[in-house]
């Protein structure tokens, strides 16, 4: 998850739960003529409103040998447009109290303000005024660029694990564009031009490839008003959106890769299997799956590798579903004096057990009630619905999913998850991450 | 030289429609009520997520560790959930997480704090488990041994971070010694030495009624906050009053500013902190202090990001805050760049302490970074969570707990002239020290035209428990 301005939402990574007794999100729906499609959530809790516009294009829509590029865009997007010099989304946000900020995940940009509700019409007309048009010089490219360089070496180089999660992206698929980490390479960024950033804009910016959401503070018609007003005008381009059409092949064969850098301390290892589509009826199963392996001191993989054996430092299960497939992982980090094969023989019999037997009522029941309380922290702030609604929208297809996907958890039996570890675990083929310090490497 | 002010001039394009009247927000009311034993309960209802957050703090932590023990207050803390006289470690994450409930506990300099986060319905069972870590926590053997070496394995990963390195070099070179001149998580050395005496000990000194707060804040009526509060806690008694040492107070005298140069030659980023000695939390000058950071470096358009990331693309992020402790804690200016520009970057943050203290400053400048001040507030009270905190330490620090609703007129109140005197006395530039953990290689001649008393330190003979920084 890359981001203009470092912060941490951990609600960005949970899933779409929701509790039974949990009010519904009573979200409508429009459309406008050019195609945007528009959500609203009235509530008045707090004189506050979340704005914000989803593209459907993301990281796995890199353009040939622009690794990075998405994400270097999603930058551009805060500087000039037709009648906004650079920065002036932090003069309408920040400066009144409010905070901006925009993510390029694989699959989709989001870009969100919150400001004071007096402040709505103003940001509405600042979104149709980049969605409309963006200006960008020589100079501006340049300097942004260097700082998303920098974005880089604090993500990837600074960190001692850092590089561990960017050779697991990219080992983990054969074809498809997730294998290149959103964040992209020095090089590529390099070769990126001005133009490049214009031709993202006319293919991908447009109104019929975006998702307004607007959760808080504000009457429902006068929204209608201002939302036919700023963006109503913007054009539909006639040419047809590019959409990535590649199929990752089925692995064929395990595959081990092993990268090494100077300052690691302790070994890593990670196990990554191609999961399904966020949209997939066996999604919620695989999201059990991984919290019932990962999630807490009493998850499987903390109670064997760091507690019982004490052979880890540091454990971690995921199902990080996107919109054409999925990745679920496992993941190590040694404890001092043990070995990446280690991690791995133990890693491998814990991903045995949940395909051989199933998992217990007390497990199943523990999984779901972390899901929920998840979903209801994301609940306490309008982006936090606000985000859920997107997510539904761009990763299930469905925005009534932000509601129905409780009902759906729920229904998961411990049958279905012994299902799901077959299917795409058990049955498949891994891609093994080792990860070492220079020293250790002999 | 104003952008928008030549956008406005300029005819042919469109401007920005302006606000409509703003309203107000709804502050957070806490009641609160002691029990018998003297514990301390403050609530606050909010109930439009069924959730509920809630707090057990002692007004003990790092700041009580000796140099032989530092980092015992975090250890004692990390040992809590691990074991009680009814509950093994196993029973207690299990039993917690079957809530869904988190359930954490660590310790800062000033307190050690017990955290639970959990559905409104399941709030009573998660009290129970809550009360039960903090009340009857065993400190087993092998429990230790275990939260040991994990801490002593995450510290040493956690010393391979440029930025983390420079900041506990940075408390070593302004404060020296005990308290905040070592670190609160300790080293690996003073982990290794600590046993279960000084642990258990640690806990029955601080961890009692009377020194000791609880806050309950979300989905919850205040009367059935004051019983759990009273059913989980209201039998906690304090065996015999164990009086600790009193807290080691911080030496008046200022050690004269170091740059220092922390050579780690395969750092993939150079850290680069500015600090010197602040305020503490209860100082009069705190909002003085609160407004004055908020133009330095509080924020994405504050001036340190302006210049060295806006205008300079120097790095990802510039940031400065002032720690709040009991006594004055740090103040830090810092941020991360590529190896080769690190004495640029330290020169703009010293020449930006002194341009705070110097230049004039705008009601123009000033009104933006106020109301940064004042959103972040607002929004810090949305979550259980944040209301938690917020009331906890004015509770911790014996403020008043209606000052919540002076924080948005005392922060409007400071002047520009406060700005600028409050920037002279306390921010000059030559009065910080600087510290940069990188490749020093890359950039140690530029730093020495402009810092030519820079001390070398290679990570490999670098000694954090020494002022010396040397073995």
């Amino acid at each position: 998850m890359l981001m203009r301005n470092l912060v941490i939402l951990s609600l960005l990574i949970t899933s779409n739960l929701f509790a039974l007794d949990i009010k519904p999100v009573p979200f409508r729906h429009r459309t406008l003529q050019n195609g945007l499609q528009v959500y609203s959530v009235e509530d008045h809790s707090t004189p506050a409103v979340t704005i914000q516009v989803w593209y459907r294009v993301g990281s796995k829509d890199d353009p040939p040998n622009r690794s990075g590029f998405a994400h270097l865009f999603e930058h551009m997007m805060f500087k000039s447009t037709r009648n906004m010099p650079a920065e002036m989304l932090d003069r309408l946000t920040e400066d009144v109290g409010g905070w901006n900020n925009a993510t390029t995940f694989d699959d989709s940009t989001p870009y969100y303000e919150v400001v004071p509700s007096n402040y709505l019409e103003t940001l509405l007309w600042a979104e149709a005024d980049r969605m409309g048009s963006l200006v960008i010089d020589e100079a501006t490219f340049k300097s942004e660029r260097d700082v998303v360089k920098e974005e880089f070496r604090y993500r990837v180089l600074a960190p001692p694990y850092g590089r561990f999660y960017y050779v697991i992206t990219q080992s983990s698929f054969a074809k498809h564009p997730y294998m290149r980490p959103g964040i992209g390479s020095i090089e590529d960024l390099d070769a990126a031009t001005v133009e490049d950033v214009k031709q993202f804009h006319s293919t991908f910016y447009r109104p019929d490839n975006a998702i307004l959401i607007v959760v808080g503070d504000f009457e429902q018609t006068q929204l209608d008003g201002w939302v036919n007003r700023y963006f109503s005008p913007i054009p539909k381009p006639v040419a047809p959106i590019p959409r990535v059409e590649v199929k990752e092949p089925v692995r064929s064969a395990e595959k081990r890769v092993t990268d090494r850098v100077g300052n690691v301390p302790l070994p890593g290892v990670a196990m990554t299997w191609i999961g399904p589509a966020a949209s997939s009826p066996d999604a919620q199963a695989l999201t059990v799956a991984a919290a019932v392996l990962g999630r807490g001191e009493s998850s499987r993989l903390y109670q064997s590798l760091v507690y019982t054996k004490e052979i880890a430092q540091e454990v971690d299960a995921s199902a990080d579903l996107r919109q054409d497939l999925g990745l679920f992982a496992v993941l190590a980090v040694m404890a001092s004096g043990h070995d990446a094969a280690e991690g791995e023989k133990v890693l491998r019999a814990e991903i045995r057990r949940m395909a051989d037997a199933k998992i217990s009522s007390a497990e199943l029941e523990k999984a779901k009630n972390l899901l929920i309380t998840d979903e209801l922290r994301g609940r306490e702030t309008n982006d936090g619905v606000a985000f859920a609604l997107g997510e539904a929208i761009v990763l299930e297809g469905d925005p009534g999913a932000v509601n129905s996907g409780l009902a759906r958890l729920q229904a998961v039996t411990a049958a279905d998850v012994q299902r799901v570890m077959r299917k795409y675990v058990r049955n498949a083929k891994p891609v093994v991450v080792t990860y070492r310090g220079q020293e250790a490497a002999q | 030289m104003n952008q928008l002010l030549v956008l406005l001039l300029t005819a042919a394009i469109a401007v920005p429609p302006p606000p409509a009247p703003p309203r107000a927000a709804a502050l957070p009311a806490p009641v609160e009520r002691t029990l018998d034993n003297g514990l301390r309960v403050i609530t606050v209802e909010k109930s439009d997520v069924p959730l509920v957050a809630a707090r057990l703090m002692v007004r003990t932590g790092a700041e009580e560790d000796t140099r032989d023990f530092a980092g015992l207050a975090r250890l004692t803390a990390s040992l809590l959930t691990q074991g009680t006289q009814t509950r093994s470690a196993e029973q207690i994450a299990r039993g917690v997480e079957a809530l869904g409930a988190t359930l954490r506990a660590d310790a800062d300099w000033d307190y050690s704090a017990v955290d639970v986060d959990v559905m409104s319905t399941n709030f009573p069972k998660a009290m129970d488990y809550f009360a039960d870590v903090v009340r009857n926590a065993v400190f087993k053997k092998e429990e230790i041994e275990r939260v040991r070496t994990q801490s002593i394995d995450a510290l040493t990963v956690s010393l391979q971070e440029p930025m983390t390195l420079a900041r506990l070099v940075a408390s070593r070179v302004i404060f020296q010694e005990r308290p905040y001149g070592q670190a609160a998580g300790g080293t690996p050395q003073s982990l290794a030495r600590i046993q279960r005496e000084q642990i258990a000990g640690f806990h029955e000194r601080n961890y009692r009624p009377d020194h000791a707060v609880l806050l309950i804040a979300g989905d919850i009526k205040p009367e059935q906050a004051f019983a759990l509060a009273e059913k989980a806690f209201g039998t906690w008694k304090t065996e015999r009053r164990v009086e600790g040492s009193p807290l080691p107070t911080v030496p008046q005298t200022v050690p004269a500013p170091r740059i220092v140069v922390v050579d780690m030659p395969d750092a993939g980023q150079a850290a680069v902190v500015v600090t010197r000695r602040g305020i503490p939390r209860a100082d009069p000058l705190l909002y003085q202090a609160l407004v004055t950071n908020s133009i330095l470096g509080g924020g994405y358009s504050a001036r340190l990001n302006q210049e060295i990331r806006i205008k300079r693309g120097l790095s990802y992020g510039a940031t400065s805050f002032f720690e709040m402790r009991r006594e004055a804690g740090p103040f830090v200016a810092s941020t991360q760049t590529k190896n080769e520009s690190a004495a640029e970057v330290a020169g703009i943050l010293i020449d930006e302490l002194d341009r705070l203290a110097t230049a004039d400053l705008s009601d123009k400048e000033m009104a933006p970074r106020k109301a940064v001040l004042i959103g972040n507030f607002g929004r810090a009270l949305e979550t259980n969570a944040g209301i938690v905190d917020r009331l906890s330490m004015l509770a911790l620090h014996k403020l008043p707990l209606d000052e919540i609703g002076r924080y948005v007129p005392s922060v409007q109140a400071v002047s520009a002239t406060r700005v600028r005197e409050f920037a002279a006395a306390s921010l000059a530039g030559n009065t910080a020290s600087v510290v940069i953990v990188g490749d020093a290689k890359q950039f140690l001649e530029a730093l020495r035209k402009r810092f030519p008393q820079v001390e070398v330190v290679a990570v490999a003979e670098l000694n954090i428990d020494s002022a010396t920084l040397r073995r």
